[in-house]
């Protein structure tokens, strides 16, 4: 029934928080290298979905695998490891103020206890895949929104994840800067990296121009493709 | 090693940082720990002032008369390879008399008239250091008052009694206060942990986010702990050695306790080390009480 090619699987996942159900029945598939929208209104239960994926939430029924690995089952201790194979991108950017670009975005790096000269060149290499090199050494307050998530992408794909989960990454920007950013996802989509991005903007699913999965009151009305 | 300068930073930031949280918490936990240090100090100099009492203990074996040489021999024989006797001194009838005659001079016409030297001959004991506790000396006196030709032994049992009460009530009294506020150390430190990770907490979920184990979320927050722990146990340290030395200065200066300055002692360095170390044991417990939520997976 499901692909092996399949990065993320879903199957009849369900999640209630205080007897309301955010996600019934769920079942999608989303293959290696694709690049997938996850469309609908707010409380939907895209974010439900993207907690469950990296591990933060645990499914109330079914099962979940994301890179061969079923992260229901996961033990606490083995959920960082999970989560070094995935990039995060928010909506709100998630940097610290109190350190610079550079620091900020070698981050999964420094917890994964690379080396000194492995942090300098992937950090530089990410910073310069988003564009935003020059500003290394400043905080991220003083950047622009966009600057600020393209930081926040690149602190995402540093360590070159299999997949990568954006949740609401335009929702903070103008549509010029929307369109700048999703094409950075297609450029990351189009090096290898599974994308899967979260969003309410019809504007953006007709940027990306990719498959979209419709959920609505917790299940998937299209799909799952 | 950029992990762990990373991790020895963020403690150091999260203190600079909270400044006046540390240093409050620094303080706070340096008075309560003094407050045991008081306590262990008293403990320790009088546990050192009752050894050095206890050293004088002596038991003496009274004989009877009708023991011969040979039999007072024997006795002197078994008793050298006692392992409770440190010091044995054998004192003679004659000597008995003498002794008494040297110390009661005005009293010795007492003695005259009973005729024959009434005086027993005898064995006075030192204990040994290991067998100075009154539960030993009574279970040997016991053992040896049984022998042939031991006609009573006489020691200060009410007097070893009292001091041992004395001691294991102060033990007993610093084990109770050295708990209740190494545990109130513990929960200051515990709440400045809290107070910095809720301040913390939007950094705690981006690691998480990047796949931080739960040890490397931790790690700061528990040099933190200890860092505050130590801190405040070497302040309570320098606390304690300045009023250490105010009261024994005073103390000397006092007449009728003259002397006792040059008997009360400071903790030796190894104390003091321990002492520290104990604090920064107590902070780290306190930050591993707030860390405990921390990594936890939500249901």
């Amino acid at each position: 029934m499901f692909s092996p090619e399949a990065i993320i699987q879903l199957i009849h996942v369900s999640k209630s928080y205080d007897r309301r159900a955010a996600l019934s029945d769920v079942t999608l598939e989303i293959a290696k290298g694709e690049f997938v929208l996850l469309m609908g209104a707010s409380g939907a239960g895209k974010s439900t979905l993207l907690r469950l994926l990296i591990g933060e939430e645990r499914p109330d029924q079914g099962q979940i695998f994301v890179h061969g690995r079923n992260v229901g089952r996961l033990k606490q201790a083995e959920v960082p490891y999970l989560r070094r194979k995935i990039g995060t991108v928010f909506q709100d950017f998630r940097l610290l103020p109190n350190k610079t670009v550079f620091e900020n975005v070698s981050l999964p790096l420094i917890v994964q206890r690379a080396s000194m000269a492995d942090i300098r060149r992937k950090v530089i290499e990410a910073l310069r895949a988003v564009g935003v090199e020059h500003k290394k050494d400043q905080p991220p307050n003083s950047l622009s929104a966009g600057e600020r998530q393209r930081v926040c992408i690149a602190r995402a794909i540093v360590n070159g994840p299999v997949v990568l989960l954006a949740d609401e990454p335009t929702g903070n920007l103008d549509p010029e800067r929307t369109a700048e950013i999703i094409e950075l996802f297609k450029l990351i989509n189009a090096r290898g990296t599974t994308v899967v991005v979260a969003t309410h903007d019809p504007h953006v699913m007709t940027l990306a121009n990719r498959r979209a999965l419709t959920l609505m009151q917790g299940t998937v009305v299209q799909g799952p493709g | 090693m950029r992990w762990f300068w990373y991790l020895v930073r963020e403690a150091y930031t999260n203190l600079r940082t909270n400044r006046m949280t540390t240093v409050v918490a620094i303080v706070t936990t340096a008075f309560t720990l003094a407050c045991v240090g008081i306590f262990v100090l008293s403990y320790v100099n009088l546990r050192n002032a009752a050894n050095w009492l206890q050293e004088d203990i002596k038991i003496i074996i009274y004989l009877d008369d009708t023991m011969s040489r040979d039999e007072v021999q024997t006795l002197q024989e078994r008793l050298k390879t006692d392992r409770l006797v440190a010091a044995l001194r054998y004192i003679s009838k004659e000597e008995a008399l003498g002794e008494f005659r040297a110390q009661f001079p005005t009293d010795f016409h007492l003695l005259e008239g009973l005729g024959d030297n009434p005086l027993p001959a005898s064995f006075v004991v030192t204990p040994a250091p290991d067998f100075r506790s009154p539960e030993a000396v009574a279970r040997w006196a016991e053992r040896v008052g049984s022998i042939a030709g031991v006609a009573k032994i006489d020691y200060n049992q009410e007097w070893i009694d009292a001091l041992a009460a004395v001691i294991r009530y102060l033990e007993l009294t610093a084990i109770g206060i050295g708990a209740i506020l190494s545990a109130a150390a513990v929960t200051i430190i515990g709440n400045t942990i809290r107070l910095a990770l809720f301040a913390r907490r939007e950094e705690v979920e981006i690691l998480q986010l990047v796949g931080a184990t739960s040890a490397f979320i931790r790690i700061p927050y528990l040099l933190e702990g200890a860092v505050l722990g130590g801190g405040g146990s070497a302040l309570a340290l320098g606390m304690l050695k300045m009023g250490f030395e105010v009261f024994r200065h005073q103390i000397g200066s006092v007449g009728r306790f003259h002397g006792v300055d040059e008997l009360v002692s400071f903790f030796p360095l190894s104390v003091s080390a321990a002492f520290i170390a104990v604090g920064m044991g107590l902070g780290v417990v306190g930050s591993m009480i707030s860390l405990l939520r921390v990594g936890e997976r939500r249901r």
